[in-house]
């Protein structure tokens, strides 16, 4: 069995090839093509067949990550898109929740009417309206509704969104409309919104309809061309693409739910961490993925992703009411710029020297000190062994721009480098207590697993600032994001609204919800031929007290829901409500707003992580002087560097040292010892004060 | 400028406040019941120091509801002294006087001491706006005849809710008492306590992280940080004298003159980096109607929001921490016994309109020296309140209509949405029918009544409610009688307005506020929104984008040509060299 993973980021296409029977990974990095990203994927897939002396045709199942979706929304770039909805509401994705983003700004734009989704003059509406309950008050005007058809088809409109107020309980008027616009646009994509996110709150169930009509065609477009181009190459094996809850889908669910695929890229390095954590024995982990602008941060308890809450979802300033993995990005890496500010305070980022001219220290005209130069001032990164020599690193231009912001704050240059490290450090340790001590959970418990170019030159450090004592360094960090892509199975999510309230619960109607999902997820299954012993239905709920506007999402139990089933789901919420906000109000009714079902199919996939070898004893390369802040005070450390891949396996050894490898830098700082684990994995633990 | 704390343990530490008041917020949000916290994000979350200087506020929470934080220590703690009382660990304060720093009184404030090693260090509060405070008439909004403070519900001067940690429970017993739809409300109560509870927490924790001296250096430097910016950027404006003055509605439909077409007026004097503003020309005050503002708690929060935002600008200038810095050098003057500064018991608890008419007023004094910072006139906004009682018990619903900001500097104002110092949420449409004995009968933009400009007006919304049941409606609005002005050579915008269409079809306009009025099953108010003034001269505004408002049905053909001089053909084909003549014949 051979699977390749493909992660294509905005600057390099990484690939992974892995044969399972032989246990055998091959990397592979190059350059992205943002016109058309499949011209990237397409070169990629040659050279590492060639590297790994495979032949196209002899790959089982291709994993794919694609930004395509999400950089449509980002840059604005999607579909000419229409839409129908009721008489009297044409102006709900303008008006939005006649909020600013901005408390204190006059000059601020509104992302939805500075850019909307859907122009107004594509906005159509027709008679037809349903109450709460579902129950039609005015007929559906289908007249209208054609009427609008040809009107848009006019128009040149290439999307349609059909979305109705009430289709979340009663999707018939969506449907009905929808058939009468394919009809009349048998072109167009037409989609519905209680076919994308059937869930109460009109503005963010239309905006993410929208969304998914705005870059649907493209998206579509983009994956069936690069699955012809792929049948060019020979390919014969399965594509699949990773989806924003971290499982993957077919072509053809992606092209049905193209508004999926929005986290696509991001979501894989979360994967990759945990499957990494869970082969290195923890499944509570903080993944910390540093690139060199952001970081984006990600969460695994027990073993699972921690999803986002639907309502706290967001791309490009617009609300997403979909299943999507929690990942925190904030604008932290190694171009990010430190500087005073108009005020004079000291800052670092969000801004970045990007690739660019980059840091100094890259010697292409940067003239701005970023934690890049900050490193290598204080002798962190090794400037002749930078990238595995790929690139020298310039040390006077990183001292001369570091001094000349320390000269500003009458500070020695390396104080300013430690001092912008900290600060960045502790941006990141801040978006990590927002997602842990916030909810509930103490992250002294964790393990942290930096990745990306830039995370373990910085784990050790967020670590110590968190409390934790167990920091995981994968093999490839550079590549994490390909291999979490070789780890998922594919999942489905089913939905259903069933405000069904404790005390007056419909025991009957509940599980007539689950049984419904059952069906819709068994039929997808069966179109992608996965059996059933393969296939794994996992229950939840969207829990709240009656009257709050915020859910918190319980498992629910398999079997029939009686009394006691669903008792101990009352339970587990209001122990959950205490445990992420403090407070329980036990004598309260509890609500069940939505009840989902989340499909898992299984796929082939990546095992277990290969056994590491390596010699008996470590002999450094080279050596530096590395500064660290030990007990407060700023000292100089003779510090050893280390080629990463020449460690013993499972000899524990002492810190300072840098660890050499091609496409990352790991910083193990004086107080934290280190070793190599069975599976290539850099642990640094931190002894108990 | 000199720091006390190195620079980089400084923003270390204020980060960690930061994420602390955002904390605070989060829960209570997350745990609230009433559609006003959860959904309208009408509360404030703030930590202050053992003086009542404010160090952080939630991101989330509304300017109207953090800012006033600082007041409502101070308030507490001079009502303690006043009382010989003090502050004990465990003790939970509970406050709402408007003339001790509350904006009004359904803001309800609740403040947990923070000790370190004994000492009193600071407070961490929540405020939050009730559904019902136990006034007159059901609702916390549109008590627009409630004749002196006292019949504006409920009062409370610092009292302890708990005490040394022990629950008081006769005040609880009160509040569940004297307060309609009590679950609710004592609910969200008991939310901010334990919100506020998870801020003290925090804070004693980062104070035993790096002890008091160092934290507090930490926001002092914050402060003079904060206090700098501000400065700066007031020093960059030519010294000088502004003056604007503008007008309430009042009270419409009343035979006293005095309460109705009432003047705001502000003078803001440059000085330095010194601002000095002067609310001097203001109407007096209305002695038995409720639109009085406090001014601290109200008027100060509104001088400050909307000076921030053009001054200070987040969009340009990146977030700026919230506090007392900021404040430093804004000094407010209104004279004793006017609509901005009453003496009490005048009633204020519908202060929330001409609060943001003060706001405008501020700007509209603003705009000659800072033309591109800031906005032409904006729309103002109303609050309905609807109740009434079903087989379950009585409800109530409060729902604020939103405004639309003016024509900007290279920009159209944003349509349809809270303006200057409100920022709260609409309810979504299936929330409310799903919750409430109400239709929502639409909810659009209006058409062909934007403010012209070269860049035009916000436009207001068009929304409309039905009652499904017998109930009542309560109205607190205003700027219905006179338009949002016009800037450089802009129109003026559009008033709003409220008919009531009874369920026989009879329809009766509306003035700005309605106290209390029984409904029918079947009767309708329709709210036609206000649309901001336009920005500069309307026959200045590209033909494409007054083609662009006429394809999107938000200009008529016919409007398009008089208002802009911008001739457009049936078929929606710009015609440019009719345009040119007609621009040119002007």
């Amino acid at each position: 069995m051979i699977v390749l993973g493909v992660d294509v980021g905005g600057t390099f296409t990484d690939l992974i090839l892995a044969d399972l029977g032989k246990q055998q990974l091959t990397v592979h990095k190059t350059p992205s093509t943002p016109a058309n990203p499949a011209i990237g994927v397409v070169t990629g897939l040659k050279a590492i067949c060639d590297k790994a002396g495979v032949a196209v045709s002899e790959i089982d199942s291709l994993f794919h990550g694609t930004t395509v979706g999400t950089n449509a929304m980002l840059e604005h770039d999607g579909a000419t898109t229409g839409m129908i909805t009721n008489d009297g509401f044409r102006d709900v994705l303008h008006i939005g929740r006649h909020q600013r983003p901005q408390h204190y700004s006059i000059m601020q734009d509104l992302p939805w009417q500075a850019r909307p989704l859907i122009r107004r003059r594509h906005r159509h509406t027709v008679a037809g309206r349903l109450d709460a309950t579902g129950a039609e008050l005015v007929a559906l005007d289908e007249a209208d509704v054609r009427a609008a058809a040809r009107e848009m088809a006019g128009q040149g409109v290439e999307s349609v969104l059909v979305g109705f107020l009430f289709s979340y309980v009663n999707p018939e008027h969506e449907r009905r409309a929808a058939a009468i616009v394919q009809d009349e646009m048998p072109e167009a994509f037409v989609t519905t919104s209680s076919g994308v996110a059937p869930q109460f709150r009109e503005f963010e169930r239309f905006t993410t309809a929208a969304m998914s009509a705005f870059i649907g065609p493209k998206v579509r477009r983009y994956i069936s061309d690069l699955q012809d181009e792929l049948r060019g190459q020979g390919l014969k094996g399965e594509l699949h693409v990773m989806t924003s809850s971290g499982g993957v889908a077919t072509p053809e669910m992606i092209a049905e739910k193209p508004a999926s695929t929005l986290l696509s890229g991001l979501v894989a390095g979360v994967r990759g961490g945990a499957w990494i954590g869970n082969h290195a024995g923890t499944d509570r982990l903080i993944t910390l993925d540093i690139g060199g602008t952001s970081a984006d941060i990600g969460i695994v308890v027990d073993g699972r992703l921690a999803e986002a809450d639907t309502r706290s979802a967001s791309i490009a300033g617009f609300p997403v009411m979909l299943p999507m993995i929690d990942i925190h990005t904030i604008g932290a890496g190694g171009g990010s710029i430190a500087y005073l500010d108009r005020g004079g305070a000291f800052r670092v980022g969000p801004e970045s020297a990007g690739a660019d001219p980059g840091p100094a220290a890259y010697g292409k005209g940067g003239k701005l000190p970023t934690v890049t130069d900050a490193n290598l001032v204080l002798g962190r990164l090794a400037p002749q062994n930078f990238l595995g020599g790929d690139m020298t690193l310039d040390v006077e231009a990183a001292r001369r721009v570091v001094g000349e912001l320390a000269e500003k704050l009458g500070r020695s240059p390396e104080e300013t480098a430690e001092g912008a490290l900290t600060v960045l450090n502790s941006n990141m340790a801040n978006a990590i207590r927002s997602r842990t001590v916030q909810k509930g959970i103490d992250p002294r418990d964790f393990t942290l697993s930096g990745f990306g170019g830039a995370g373990p030159l910085h784990a050790a450090e967020v670590a110590r600032m968190l409390g934790v004592r167990r920091v995981l360094i994968p093999p490839h960090p550079g590549i994490t994001s390909a291999m979490g892509l070789l780890t998922a199975d594919l999942e489905y999510h089913a939905l259903r609204t069933a405000f069904a309230v404790k005390g007056s619960l419909d025991h009957a109607r509940l599980t007539a919800l689950f049984d419904d999902m059952q069906a819709e997820l068994s039929g997808i299954f069966d179109r992608d031929g996965v059996t059933v012993e393969k296939r794994k239905m996992l229950r939840e709920g969207d829990l709240r007290y009656v009257g709050q506007g915020y859910e918190l999402k319980i498992d629910i139990p398999d079997g029939p829901l009686d009394e006691a089933a669903l008792e101990q789901v009352w339970q587990a919420f209001h122990d959950r409500h205490r445990a992420e906000y403090g407070h329980a109000f036990e004598a309260a009714p509890i609500e069940i707003v939505t009840v989902k079902l989340r499909g898992l199919g299984e796929v082939e996939k990546l095992g277990t992580p290969p056994e590491a070898t390596g010699p008996d004893a470590a002999s450094p390369v080279g050596q530096g002087q590395c500064v660290f802040r030990i007990e407060d005070a700023l000292q100089s450390f003779e510090t050893p560097y280390f080629d990463r891949s020449a460690l013993p396996v499972g000899v524990a050894m002492q810190g300072p040292a840098i660890l050499l490898q091609t496409d990352s830098t790991t910083v193990v700082p004086p107080d934290w010892h280190f070793e190599v684990d069975r599976f290539a994995n850099v642990v640094m633990t931190r002894d108990g004060e | 400028m000199q720091t006390r704390v190195d620079p980089f343990l400084a923003a270390v530490i204020h980060g960690a406040l930061e994420n602390i008041a955002i904390e605070m917020g989060h829960k209570l949000m997350r745990m609230s019941y009433s559609s006003i916290i959860r959904e309208s994000e009408d509360f404030g979350a703030a930590l202050t120091d053992a003086k009542g200087r404010q160090l952080c506020e939630c991101t989330m929470s509304t300017p109207l509801q953090s800012g006033p934080i600082p007041g409502y220590i101070e308030g507490i703690l001079r009502e303690l002294e006043s009382r010989g009382d003090t502050v004990q660990p465990g003790d939970v304060f509970m406050h709402n006087d408007s003339y001790a720093g509350a904006s009004h009184g359904p803001d309800v404030g609740f403040a947990v001491p923070i000790f370190h090693q004994g000492e009193l260090a600071g407070f961490s509060v929540t405020t939050a706006h009730h559904l019902d405070i136990g006034a007159l008439t059901p609702g916390s909004c549109g008590i627009v005849d409630a004749v002196d403070a006292y019949a504006e519900g409920l009062q409370f001067k610092a009292v302890r809710v708990y005490d040394a940690g022990k629950k008081v429970e006769p005040v609880w017993q009160i509040l569940r008492s004297n307060i309609r739809i009590a679950d609710l409300v004592v609910g969200d109560m008991e939310a901010q306590v334990a919100a506020a509870r998870i801020g003290a927490d925090r804070y004693s924790a980062l104070l035993d992280q790096y002890g008091l001296e160092t934290v507090t250096g930490a926001y002092e430097d914050l402060l003079d940080y904060s206090e700098k910016l501000m400065r700066d950027a007031i020093a960059a404006i030519p010294d000088g004298s502004y003056n604007a003055r503008t007008y309430i509605d009042g009270y419409l439909d009343s035979d006293d003159p005095a309460l109705k077409e009432l003047p705001i007026e502000v003078t803001l004097k440059i000085d330095g980096s010194d601002i000095l503003v002067d609310l001097t020309g203001t109407a007096p005050q209305t002695p038995n109607k409720p639109i009085n503002m406090p001014l601290v708690g109200t008027v100060d929060c509104a001088v400050w929001l909307t000076l921030r935002s053009i001054l200070l600008d987040s969009d340009k200038y990146g977030a700026i921490p919230q506090n007392s810095g900021l404040t430093r050098p804004i000094t407010i003057h209104a004279p004793e016994g006017c609509l901005a500064n009453p003496i009490f018991p005048a009633p204020v608890i519908a202060r929330f309109c001409p609060g943001n008419a003060v706001a405008d007023t501020v700007m509209k004094a603003i705009a000659p020296a800072v033309p591109r910072q800031v906005s032409a006139g904006i729309g103002n906004l109303r609050v309905m309140a609807f109740s009434g009682a079903t087989k379950a018990g009585p409800w109530v619903h409060m729902e604020i209509m939103e405004g639309a900001y003016g024509g900007r500097y290279g920009k159209d104002g944003m349509d349809a949405v809270d303006t200057l110092y409100a920022n709260t949420r609409n309810n979504p449409v299936e929330d409310i029918e799903s919750h409430l004995p109400l239709r929502v009968l639409n909810y659009e933009l209006r058409e062909d009544v934007a403010g012209a400009g070269q860049w035009r007006g916000g436009i207001g919304s068009i929304r409309s409610f039905e009652l499904l049941e017998d109930g009542a409606v309560s109205v607190e609005g205003d700027g219905q009688r006179f338009r949002p002005w016009g800037f450089a050579g802009g129109s003026d915008g559009s008033p709003a307005n409220v008919d009531l269409v009874r369920a026989d079809g009879r329809t009766e306009a509306l003035p700005s506020k309605i106290p209390y009025r029984p409904l029918g099953k079947g009767d309708r108010l329709v709210a036609y929104g206000p649309c901001g003034g336009g920005y500069g001269d309307p026959f200045a505004r590209a033909p494409e984008d007054v083609l662009d408002d006429v394809l999107d049905g938000l200009l008529r053909i016919e409007t398009a040509r008089e208002a802009y001089g911008v001739a457009i053909a049936e078929d929606g084909r710009l015609d440019r060299e009719a345009t040119e003549r007609l621009r040119a014949g002007r």
